[in-house]
């Protein structure tokens, strides 16, 4: 165990750490966007810098990918210099995403005004790429990123229905702004433009899941009956029988 | 084929040494076959020499020669063709020059004035390369065989020196090799400036099995050309360097990543790569020593930011050339997370020299904390522009003034942009500046790479940062918030600065962006993007004070934003600038003094640039209250 002080109280952690997991596991608060407990870093929205004092030398870190790896590291996490780089990340966010929840939410926290250009088209993608990370995680990379700069966006290959695309909806699950947009009806689920069948569970009639994601987690679609929550309540219901028998 | 050992290596220089010796007298030309030239039509220019000889009965190679090589550095003055015995340099030449060159010169020994390089200032003509200004300055160390030797063939590089500097390498212990580059004082010549023998020796120390060098040759710097004309024109010094490098951190594979438009540079490399590889200077078992290295040519992938280090190794892992947060060194973990050195092609091919001469004579060039030679492309509003290189420490003026030969036309020098888009410009009171690495940043701009483009009165330091962040925003992977977002933002002030839009207060909101942008940043590219504009903030903020508050641009670059006057006490009525106007609105008769329609005028400033006497210069406009 390593160690460090975080906004001068001290915290012990395992090396390889991340300065944001010290600083939560303290239950120092860091405002992130790009980051997700489920997914690998990636450092790309800039907005949890933090000061890091090593060797006398204070620098700017982003405290999600930043490890721990030597004792006595001095972070502080609300130095001016850090509020405001802070409120410079969440201006050039907000400016385009005006309309994002989480954005206004930060913004209001950080005094932040959006300031609209108006040739700025609005939108909810914040371009932080934890749909793609998902998506390649769960080892499906239907998504990705297209473009560069400005114009970079995210989109199924060739802005098409991605045959690799199973419906599992991970996206949009971690997407913290809700711009990717998803529906059900009708017993199909829509979802980057490709449209899936649902899979209903003999037991509570939910439609659960798409053929797709089943196949992709090696499950017949034709033989799944139950949804995996009704399953485990039969199989709980198999047991106590069993034992009762027994 | 296959050269058993180093002992094998120096009888083979010798008896290629001996064979140039016994043929010094023949006639024979070097033509320039550097992109520049070839572009230039130098090809043509070898044919007919060789047509020519043919025509005459010589029998090539043996009466007559005519030899490619890589680039000369002269670019601006292409097609080169210097003509042995006697070193004579002739510029622009072209297949309809070569009957006279063969009458005159190859066959009497006469000169074909017409053909020689005439000093810009003095018009007094030159002989051979030596008695030029722009080559005399120089100290051609790493580009030493460029123009001399032909890069397709390794015997020709073999005999001027290459790979003597492993021949010996290959004798030390690896660390001690390391220790020789660290006493050197050898730092990156890509830009950063990170002392290479302290890379090596991490990557050296770092626990993996598996280790890799690569070479970075993927310049993407608008005006510069450094590195391709060095790996077009002498790839083996690449190679050299590379296989001594993998020698001394312990590495079997290499890679050498250059950028997609650099098909020559592809070309040569991968021919000097087959070329060392049939010598058995590359690949298992070099030299009969029982090391193992292999190197592998990889395309860039076509972004300005492949250049970066993290962005490359993605690019050669072949994921999308994007940079990741790297809180731990590749020399640590790199290339595929193993240990890896990465240095440009420059560095590189400094390396041979360093082993072979001692670190005590590279150290005896260039300054103190900067040892050693570099190459500039030097290149913009000056009269010789083309490659140079120098010892570290010569100062801007000597650059700029001896080997540049002045401003052109004659006009006043205003700044030198130094380090490519990443870098700043520097005005006139730094002239005597002696540039280092540390020189050029401690005075707000850097080295980068090693461009440099003079400018004059009528560039607008304005509309260069927005040029630079345009060529910026262009090319920024748009990965992290500030790059991608920020540099829109000062795109959006920087244009509205150059048309005639600026609110007081933009310079303002201009440095505090800039300055966000750089501390937040995710890669080095990013980081360095605002230097444009913090350094015309820093050296010229009464000229974005200008655009900001009365909308007026002194250089008369940027449009609508100034009128053009002509001075009558400078005016002789030549009518330069009624022939360059496109829209009639210069008025006058000859020989009497011009003015300027202003209804008609369009402010292109093509009257600024036609002017031969300087008598045309921008003025405020009237402002409506």
């Amino acid at each position: 165990m390593i160690e460090v002080t975080i906004d001068g109280r001290n915290v012990s952690v395992e090396p390889g750490t991340t300065v944001l997991e010290a600083a939560r596991s303290a239950g120092i608060e860091i405002p992130t966007l790009c980051a997700h407990e489920g997914l690998p870093p990636e450092g790309n929205c800039r907005l949890c810098s933090v000061e890091v004092v090593e060797r006398g030398k204070a620098r700017i870190v982003m405290s999600c990918m930043y490890p721990v790896n030597n004792p006595g590291l001095d972070v502080r996490t609300v130095t001016d210099r850090v509020m405001a780089l802070r409120r410079f990340v969440l201006q050039m966010l907000v400016d385009r995403n005006p309309k994002a929840p989480v954005l206004q939410r930060l913004c209001s926290q950080y005094g932040v005004k959006p300031r609209l250009a108006p040739e700025v088209e609005p939108e909810l993608c914040i371009r932080c790429g934890r749909c793609v990370r998902a998506c390649e995680t769960n080892g499906t990379s239907a998504l990705g990123f297209a473009n560069r700069g400005w114009e970079r966006e995210v989109t199924p290959p060739f802005g098409e229905n991605s045959p690799d695309c199973i419906g599992c909806l991970s996206c949009a699950d971690v997407c913290p702004t809700g711009r990717i947009g998803w529906e059900e009806k009708g017993g199909k689920r829509s979802v980057w433009g490709k449209s899936f069948d649902l899979v209903e569970c003999e037991r509570c009639r939910e439609r659960y899941a798409t053929p797709e994601q089943l196949r992709f987690a090696g499950v017949d679609p034709e033989t799944a009956r139950l949804c995996p929550r009704c399953r485990r309540i039969e199989q709980q219901e198999r047991m106590r029988l069993g034992n009762r028998g027994a | 084929m296959r050269l058993a050992n180093p002992k094998a290596l120096e009888e083979w220089r010798a008896r290629l040494e001996e064979a140039a010796a016994a043929c010094a007298h023949l006639p024979k030309v070097r033509v320039c076959a550097g992109t520049g030239c070839l572009a230039n039509g130098s090809a043509k220019v070898r044919a007919a020499f060789e047509a020519e000889a043919c025509a005459r009965g010589m029998t090539l190679p043996v009466d007559f020669a005519a030899e490619t090589t890589g680039c000369h550095g002269f670019c601006e003055r292409g097609p080169l063709v210097v003509i042995e015995p006697g070193g004579i340099l002739y510029e622009k030449v072209k297949p309809g020059d070569v009957p006279e060159i063969f009458e005159k010169t190859i066959l009497r020994g006469e000169i074909v004035a017409r053909l020689q390089y005439r000093d810009p200032n003095t018009k007094k003509p030159a002989r051979t390369p030596g008695e030029i200004p722009f080559y005399a300055r120089q100290h051609r160390l790493v580009l030493g065989r460029c123009g001399e030797v032909d890069p397709f063939e390794i015997a020709d590089a073999v005999r001027l020196g290459a790979y003597a500097g492993l021949a010996k390498a290959l004798d030390m212990p690896p660390g001690e090799i390391v220790g020789m580059v660290r006493e050197s004082g050898l730092r990156g010549r890509g830009g950063g400036g990170f002392p290479t023998g302290a890379k090596w020796e991490s990557a050296r120390k770092a626990p993996g099995r598996h280790r890799f060098v690569l070479a970075n040759g993927d310049e993407g710097d608008p005006g510069a050309f450094m590195d391709r004309s060095l790996m077009e024109g002498d790839p083996h010094s690449v190679l050299e360097g590379m296989i001594i490098g993998a020698r001394a951190i312990g590495a079997r594979k290499g890679f050498i990543y250059v950028r997609a438009e650099y098909p020559l540079a592809v070309k040569a490399l991968q021919e000097a790569i087959r070329q060392a590889k049939e010598r058995g200077l590359l690949g298992r078992d070099i030299l009969g020593t029982g090391f193992d290295f292999d190197l592998e040519v990889c395309r860039g992938g076509g972004a300005f930011v492949c250049g970066e280090s993290s962005a490359l190794m993605a690019s050669i892992e072949g994921r999308a050339g994007e940079p990741r947060v790297k809180y731990i060194r590749s020399t640590e973990r790199g290339l595929w997370n193993c240990p890896t050195v990465l240095n440009n092609v420059e560095t590189w091919a400094n390396v041979p020299r360093i082993v072979l001469d001692g670190p005590g004579r590279f150290r005896s060039m260039g300054t103190e904390k900067s040892p050693g030679t570099k190459i500039f492309s030097l290149v913009g509003k000056v009269k010789n522009s083309g490659l140079v290189e120098i010892p570290m420490g010569t100062t801007l003026r000597t650059m700029i003034e001896d080997i540049g030969g002045g401003v052109l036309k004659n006009r006043r020098f205003k700044a030198v942009q130094t380090g490519g888009p990443s870098g700043g410009c520097l005005p006139g009171k730094f002239l005597d500046l002696a540039v280092d690495f540390d020189a050029l940043t401690t005075s707000g701009s850097m080295m980068g790479s090693g461009g440099m483009i003079v400018m004059d009165e009528r560039t607008c330091m304005v509309d260069l940062a927005r040029y630079f962040i345009d060529f910026l925003a262009e090319e920024s992977c748009g990965k992290c918030t500030p790059c991608r977002e920020g540099l829109k933002a000062l795109q959006r002030i920087l244009h509205g600065l150059c048309s005639g839009r600026g609110e007081p207060g933009d310079g303002e909101r201009l440095r505090a962006l800039g300055e966000a942008l750089a501390e937040t940043a995710l890669c080095g590219l990013g980081q360095t993007a605002p230097n444009p504009v913090l350094s015309a903030l820093r050296h010229f903020p009464e000229e974005v004070a200008e655009h900001e508050n009365e909308h007026f641009c002194r250089a008369g670059a940027c449009k609508g934003m100034y009128w053009p006057l002509v001075d009558p006490s400078k005016c002789v009525g030549c009518g330069a600038c009624g022939k360059a106007c496109g829209t009639g609105a210069i008025k006058g008769a000859p020989r009497i003094p011009h003015v300027v329609d202003r209804q008609a005028c369009i402010t292109c400033g093509a009257c600024l640039e036609a002017c031969p006497f300087s008598a045309i210069s921008p003025v405020r406009r009237e402002r409506p209250a």
